[in-house]
């Protein structure tokens, strides 16, 4: 069975394999499950809600804020990858992404414009997360983006829900965990899309037990500056463009999506490198349409 | 390296781990796993979330309330946090989203008429922070509501728009002013193409976008868009 929601500007498509035994009643109720993950991933995480547990918790500066694991545990996530690729990946690049018009709201339409200028210079270290209180503390106004590995975490979670039936698929807009099998039994085969050719794959991936996530710069330009998109440089303040497309097939959903991103930030070589390092295998298609595999794929 | 590679892993199991330890998801497992009762323990678990949800202070459900409680302490000085989001940031006013719901746009098709497709599963979903204006007076949102205060009645709603696909039809949960759910209802018609056995191997790459799972860069929902604020539209409260 399958079911389509909205969340986090995309559209979450999941779908479930019964295995014997296995009703619809269940996989209906693990697919609410799931669904549920979704959103409270986005109820805490939104950067564009102006009362999400997020927005709220950065309008404190200089003190420690205690916040859920909804928060803690993503932040955390980008945090490490920060600090591994030396800041280009970096969460404290909302505001700028603020200011580049990727601030508006999906479902209401509702800007939001918070406090902090993108003028005062903040990167990771100016954000400190304490490990056994689970607070997050700001040294400076600032606005956090966990843009990259929140939708990794629902998916994550979501599929956590879904673990029992034989198959299932959590898709959310391009990013997605196939577990299981498919109807026919086998591997589920996911088509990386054509950065141009909308309606066309470029290349076929078989998974099982796995995330794909794809970080591209086709799909969500910036309304307010040509050539920019939603991957932001937050040293140049400028979006990297030796990739057009990165795919990174991860075991979790998480870890493809700050891989994937990372590694459209890192650019030619030092993304290649990124995604070998951590034995991951990926799909990367540079501007002019060259495609690189890594790990065999 | 293998050491390096296993820590991202580790971290994202920890990661979801803290999550169900907090007790997030507890409550719809259980209920979940008695099918007679079912559907009596998730529509109790939503009362009595909507009940304790009135504000925006983000506690929903009953069940991690420590986590809860130590969140609404820290995260936000006062209850009444509604007056530091008007403070500082620069959310445009209602009335936009009214202006274009009324107007009406241009390629609108007709509008059905409301709470034909009511799916109760939904309902049980309550409140996220969306759509949130209304409450920039300072004043938080009554329990009761459908009083003319709100902007918004209760209850689900048909929407209809298009998409360069065709016509897609969604389905908006609100409760309290509050988007709690967007379903696309007629989700078959463009997303399973089941019958393509026996399709030529070249149509079949050609048509794998719709067939298959496709990974590709998160495309928005800017498609929906009409067929949300249709559906909006006639959840407004025409005062």
């Amino acid at each position: 069975m399958r079911r389509a929601k909205l969340y986090m500007d995309t559209v979450v498509d999941i779908q479930v394999v019964l295995g014997k035994g296995q009703t619809e009643e269940e996989a209906e109720a693990g697919i609410q499950q799931a669904f549920e993950a979704f959103r409270r991933v986005e109820d805490a995480c939104s950067r564009f809600s102006p009362d999400s547990e997020l927005m709220k918790a950065c309008r404190h500066i200089q003190t420690p804020v205690p916040v859920s694991p909804l928060i803690y545990e993503p932040l955390k996530f980008a945090m490490e990858m920060a600090e591994w690729t030396d800041g280009l990946f970096d969460p404290t690049v909302g505001k700028v992404m603020e200011e580049y018009g990727f601030n508006r709201h999906y479902l209401t339409g509702e800007y939001l414009d918070s406090a902090s200028s993108s003028a005062d210079s903040v990167t990771f270290r100016d954000i400190e997360l304490n490990e056994r209180d689970r607070t997050l503390y700001l040294r400076k106004p600032l606005v956090i983006d966990l843009g990259a590995v929140a939708k990794g975490f629902a998916i994550d979670l979501a599929a956590n829900a879904l673990q029992e039936f034989a198959g299932f698929v959590v898709n959310a807009g391009g990013d997605l965990f196939a577990g299981g099998v498919n109807e026919c039994g086998d591997p589920w085969k996911i088509g990386i899309q054509h950065p141009l050719q909308k309606d066309e794959i470029i290349h076929t991936v078989t998974i099982s037990g796995e995330a794909i996530c794809t970080s591209g710069s086709y799909e969500r330009p910036s309304p307010k500056a040509e050539g920019m998109h939603h991957v932001i440089n937050p040293k140049t303040k400028k979006s990297p463009n030796d990739w057009i497309s990165c795919s990174v097939i991860a075991p979790f959903a998480m870890m493809a999506d700050a891989f994937s991103t990372a590694a459209f930030l890192l650019g030619a070589d030092s993304g290649e490198r990124l995604i070998e390092e951590a034995e991951l295998q990926g799909v990367l298609i540079s501007s002019d349409l060259q495609i690189v595999t890594i790990g065999g794929i | 390296m293998a050491k390096m590679s296993k820590k991202w892993a580790v971290l994202c199991s920890t990661a979801i781990a803290a999550v169900y330890a907090a007790g997030y998801f507890t409550t719809e497992t259980q209920a979940s796993v008695q099918p007679p009762q079912q559907i009596q323990a998730n529509s109790q678990a939503s009362d009595a979330a909507s009940n304790g949800d009135s504000t925006d202070s983000g506690t929903t459900n009953a069940q991690p309330t420590q986590q809860m409680q130590v969140n609404t302490q820290g995260s936000d000085s006062t209850s009444t946090g509604v007056s530091a989001i008007s403070s500082t940031t620069n959310v445009q006013p209602a009335q936009e989203e009214n202006k274009q719901a009324s107007g009406g746009t241009a390629k609108r098709t007709s509008a059905k008429s409301s709470t034909s497709t009511a799916k109760p599963a939904q309902q049980s979903q309550v409140n996220p922070t969306n759509a949130n204006a209304s409450q920039s007076k300072g004043t938080p949102v009554p329990t009761s509501n459908n009083k003319t205060n709100s902007r918004y009645k209760d209850g689900t709603f048909t929407g209809m728009g298009s998409n360069r696909r065709g016509s897609i039809q969604v389905t908006v949960s609100i409760k309290s002013d509050k988007i709690t759910d967007v379903e696309i209802s007629d989700f078959g018609m463009h997303y399973s193409e089941r019958d393509v056995e026996g399709l030529p191997q070249e149509v079949l790459q050609k048509q794998s976008a719709s067939v298959q799972n496709v990974s590709g860069a998160t495309y928005s929902t800017r498609a929906f868009e009409d067929a949300v604020r249709d559906a909006l539209s006639q959840a407004a409260n025409n005062a």
